[in-house]
């Protein structure tokens, strides 16, 4: 059975009298422990998609189920739990709470998280265990965006969803972090989704979505990713 | 168009607009509302003193003034005018009522205002003019045959009209009573003519003066005219003058003190509230700017805001600041039922207005300069978004305890530390709320403690028997002393340390009369020297062991006594025993007797009888409006705690919006996160807490000292007092921290994640 099943999704947005198509009737199911990236042009419906799959918002019509949970029926703290449980997210702006030093954004996890994982493991992972007692504001971006990378982990989820996770980096950084957050999936055997337009990151990936209007245009299996260091952009 | 984006500015940001407005309000309210009653109640005062002749001197002879000595003493320079007055308190006939009976000779000098009837009349041989607020008590109307008793003497008379008088404007009978009670005690004038039919001579046992001299300069010309030392009591002593501008005085305190405490709370939050809403309308500054405003144009327009918030705040506050004056000061309200005048016009000194004047163009300049900071550089500049300080870390976070503490308390330290102006207000907001709450009700338990000793205490007699001491000797004292088992007393006027106390000589074998000291223990009175009263012993620096020498009036002798004790004390006294008055050869009268029974029978030598229910009764009338501005400062503390802490919560919810929304996403449940909010709040509550109850107590010390040193209050604080301040707080402050908390339900995290520059 998929790790993830999207049957029927739509999510309509109403804005004054106007209704939005966001995702119109989308069928969709992947693969556990898969690095899957989203494509599409901004306004596809990627980011509904993944905001949808990691219980930010609810479908209009249609189910989703992850892991054999149909999470699009759960109420407000039911779905609290499956985020802290089910999903860790990696967004463009990092997200990092300013008053908290580095590890303690990442140990926030162990408030909420029943199996989160050891915190100075996780930084050491991402290389950042020299900087543990700093505040977000003292760091780089790219470092910014690993702590993020470890603060997800940490909970040690099912999924890691990423929206543009190298959005805000040079392409230098992007790779670095793209890198990391590849072979902590791997160390830790998770399954990621990364969203972006960016079509180069699609070529490390073992699955791509390409989403257009709302609509899924077409899941393609690559058989040999390229490696993250041989990819530009 | 730009007044257009102002006015749905002001609606975008309608809770920071409101309360700013509110805080104003709240505290030019009280600064006006204080001001006017003070300088209102000395104008009004002053206006009815000077129409009704209030005298500045009384010089008091017990065997009368000649037309010859008034003479003499209108002659001196610098006198304006002189009358002889007499003054008895007479017993209306077939009631208990005492009414005070006066005649002037000039009705020029402590004359009246007749309210309504015929005007006073100093040859109506039949007249009586009588207390208009008595003659409401008890149904007396213009017409009205009226017959008092003095001693044995009879008169009889019709009412011809009802009058104020300024000699009256506190009518009281004597200082044991605090607040005027019309349906037992009364005044009434009649004229030098009905005396003469009457007493068939004229006999006038003071001659009041309207002067300008000082005390010093009065005393020396009067005495050299009169060729002796005479009892001078200046308009200072007198009960009406000294308590109508007592009160006045505790008003300008009032006008000192909250109104500080609203204002400096207001301002802060402006500083506060103006610096952030600048700070969230950055990039529209810089879009404007960049559209081509120029910096003047934008400064108006920011300034405008703070201005118009300002401007809105003041004009309510003196709304609010006139009701409050009038509260205070109207006929039917509580200082109504303290002093008896005729004109109630409010009106406010001017340094209000200027203060008011100056306190817009200052709020002017707050949103001007908020808005200069966030305008400095260029255009591009502007556009950036705000980007708070950096967080840094804290001392604390180098003690082994940082590691303990949870990681909601880690958030909430640093982020109280981070945003300091915001923390500083919540706490400043806590402390005054605090500070309000403990200093009025300690002020009630402080007036309940004083209550409880003078009136269940120190008071243990039901009556006052007062006697006619020129016709009641000594046996004849005891003998009505042992009619009613009870114990006499003599009181009679002397000079100590250059002004007038009243001593008081007992001769106690019923336990009528306790002293106290400060303790609340009984101090028995001494055989061998004397008791002296709070005031005394802190005005003339004297205590226990030290000597003092006090001369009678119209006496030359000094007697030099030990005193033995200080002891609280509703009058200015001193106290000694019977035998150890007669032991140092001080001549005295008796003239009251103190007893527990309720029920006196005529007796040529009784003038009349005070009971204590009437004292207490007063009292109590004292206590309601006392309870009445302690709700309304609780009531104003509460508003005061409320607005500033749900501002202040409303801004940090703002500020963390982005933090709690990372919170969500990562999986945390809204109970969660409204518990972080929460915690905050309530940290700084419990630390302005523990600030603001020794605040609480220094402020309420210093109010005792300002308000009511005449009264020789001792600072009482009962637990209730604690818990209900302490449990209103936290009440207030988990109110409002759980409004503002169950708004993170509603946090968009999708919108607030969105990627940002």
């Amino acid at each position: 059975m998929a790790l993830v099943e999207f049957r029927n999704v739509s999510r309509i947005y109403k804005v004054g009298d106007h209704e939005q198509k966001a995702l119109d009737s989308v069928d969709l199911s992947l693969e556990k422990g898969k690095m899957v990236v989203i494509l599409g042009p901004s306004g596809a419906g990627k980011s509904t998609l993944l905001n949808l799959l990691g219980g930010l918002d609810s479908p209009t019509s249609g189910t989703i189920t992850v892991d054999g949970t149909d999470i699009s029926t759960l109420g407000r703290d039911e779905l609290a739990g499956y985020r802290a449980e089910k999903v860790g997210f990696v967004f463009q702006s990092y997200n990092l709470i300013p008053t908290l030093t580095v590890m303690e954004n990442v140990a926030l996890v162990r408030e909420i998280a029943p199996d989160a994982l050891n915190v100075m493991e996780m930084l050491d992972a991402v290389g950042l265990s020299d900087h543990a007692k700093k505040f977000p504001t003292e760091l780089s971006g790219g470092e910014q965006q690993r702590v993020s990378i470890a603060r997800a982990l940490a909970k040690n989820p099912e999924i890691l969803l990423c929206d543009e996770p190298t959005g805000a980096l040079d392409s230098e950084t992007g790779t670095v972090v793209l890198k990391v957050l590849m072979n902590m999936a791997k160390k830790y055997g998770k399954t990621i989704i990364i969203v972006t337009h960016n079509q180069n990151i699609a070529k490390v990936a073992d699955v791509v979505v390409r989403v257009k209007n709302g609509r899924i245009r077409s899941v393609e299996e690559q058989a040999e990713p390229t490696p993250v260091e041989e990819v530009e952009w | 168009m730009l007044l257009r984006k102002l006015i749905r500015t002001m609606g975008r940001y309608r809770a920071q607009f409101i309360s700013m407005v509110i805080m104003i309000a709240l505290g030019v309210g009280t600064f006006v509302g204080f001001n006017v009653e003070w300088f209102s109640l000395e104008r009004d005062v002053t206006e009815f003193l000077d129409d009704t002749g209030f005298a500045d001197y009384r010089i008091i002879r017990e065997t009368g003034f000649s037309e010859e000595d008034a003479a003499e003493i209108g002659a001196v320079d610098g006198v304006d005018a002189v009358s002889r007055v007499l003054t008895l308190k007479t017993l209306v006939s077939g009631t208990s009522d005492v009414l005070s009976l006066c005649v002037t000779e000039n009705e020029k000098v402590s004359g009246v205002l007749v309210t309504s009837g015929e005007s006073y009349d100093r040859d109506d041989g039949d007249g009586f003019w009588v207390s208009d607020r008595y003659a409401e008590a008890n149904g007396v109307k213009i017409g009205d045959r009226v017959s008092l008793t003095y001693k044995d003497l009879t008169i009889e008379g019709t009412v011809r009209g009802l009058v104020k008088s300024g000699e009256y404007l506190i009518c009281i009978p004597d200082e044991t009573q605090l607040m005027p009670d019309y349906d037992t005690y009364g005044f009434a004038y009649a004229s030098p003519a009905m005396v003469r039919r009457v007493l068939g001579a004229e006999f006038y046992t003071s001659l009041n003066v309207l002067s300008d001299l000082p005390k010093d300069e009065f005393t020396e010309k009067a005495d050299r005219a009169l060729g002796e030392t005479l009892l001078i009591v200046s308009r200072d002593d007198t009960v009406s003058y000294s308590e109508a501008m007592g009160e006045s005085k505790e008003g300008k305190t009032m006008a000192l003190i909250l109104p500080v405490l609203f204002l400096a709370i207001a301002v802060l939050t402006m500083v506060t509230t103006m610096h952030r809403l600048t700070a969230s309308e950055k990039t529209q500054i810089g879009t404007l700017k960049s559209l081509g405003f120029t910096d003047r144009r934008i400064l108006r327009h920011y300034s405008f805001y703070a201005g118009a918030v300002g401007l809105l705040g003041i004009v309510l506050g003196v709304g609010l600041g006139w009701w409050l004056g009038w509260f205070i000061m109207n006929p039917g309200g509580s200082m109504g039922t303290y002093l008896d005048m005729p004109s109630w016009k409010l009106s406010a000194p001017l340094y209000v207005w200027i203060t008011l004047i100056v306190m817009e163009l200052f709020l002017l300049l707050i949103g001007f300069l908020s808005v200069k900071s966030m305008l400095r550089g260029t255009a591009a500049d502007a556009l950036r978004p705000y980007t708070p300080k950096k967080v840094r870390s804290i001392i604390l976070e180098r003690t082994a305890l940082w590691d303990k503490l949870g990681f909601g308390t880690k958030w909430n330290l640093r982020d109280v530390l981070r945003h300091k102006a915001r923390s500083f207000m919540t706490l400043f907001g806590v402390i005054g709320c605090m500070v309000l709450i403990v200093a009025a009700m300690g002020m009630e338990d402080t007036m309940d403690e004083f209550m409880d000793s003078f009136y269940g205490e120190a008071i243990n007699y039901e009556t006052k028997i007062n006697l006619d001491s020129e016709t009641t000797d000594r046996e004849g004292a005891r003998e009505i002393a042992a009619l009613y088992s009870g114990d006499t007393c003599a009181s009679l006027s002397v000079q100590t340390g250059g002004r007038s106390v009243m001593l008081e000589i007992y001769n106690m074998t019923h336990d009528t009369v306790r002293f106290l000291d400060r303790k609340g223990n009984r101090v028995p009175i001494p055989d061998d020297g004397v008791l002296i009263c709070e005031r005394i012993a802190r005005d003339d620096s004297l205590g226990e062991g030290d000597e003092m020498i006090f001369s009678p009036f119209g006496s030359d002798k000094e007697y030099r006594v030990r005193i033995r004790g200080v002891v609280r004390s509703l009058t200015e006294s001193v106290i000694m025993s019977e035998e150890y008055a007669d032991g140092i050869g001080l001549p005295f009268a008796v003239n009251a007797v103190y007893t527990g029974e309720r029920d006196i029978a005529r007796d040529s030598r009784i003038l009349n009888t005070q009971s204590k229910q009437n004292v207490v009764d007063s009292f109590d009338t004292f206590m309601e409006i006392m309870t009445l501005m302690i709700w309304l400062l609780i009531a104003a503390a509460a508003i005061l705690g409320v607005v500033v802490l749900y501002n202040l919560g409303v801004m940090s919810y703002t500020e963390r919006y982005r933090e709690m929304a990372t919170l969500k996403v990562i999986g945390f449940r809204d109970g969660k996160i409204g518990r972080l909010l929460v915690g905050q709040n309530m940290m700084l509550t419990v630390l302005g807490i523990v600030i603001g109850i020794p605040a609480g107590i220094g402020v309420l010390k210093y109010l005792l000292v300002a308000l009511a040193s005449e009264y020789e209050l001792k600072l009482a604080l009962t637990w209730r007092t604690f818990a209900v301040s302490v449990a209103l707080i936290l009440g207030v402050s988990l109110l409002v921290s759980l409004m503002i908390a169950r708004k993170n339900k509603k946090i968009d995290m999708v919108e607030a994640l969105k990627g940002r520059d």
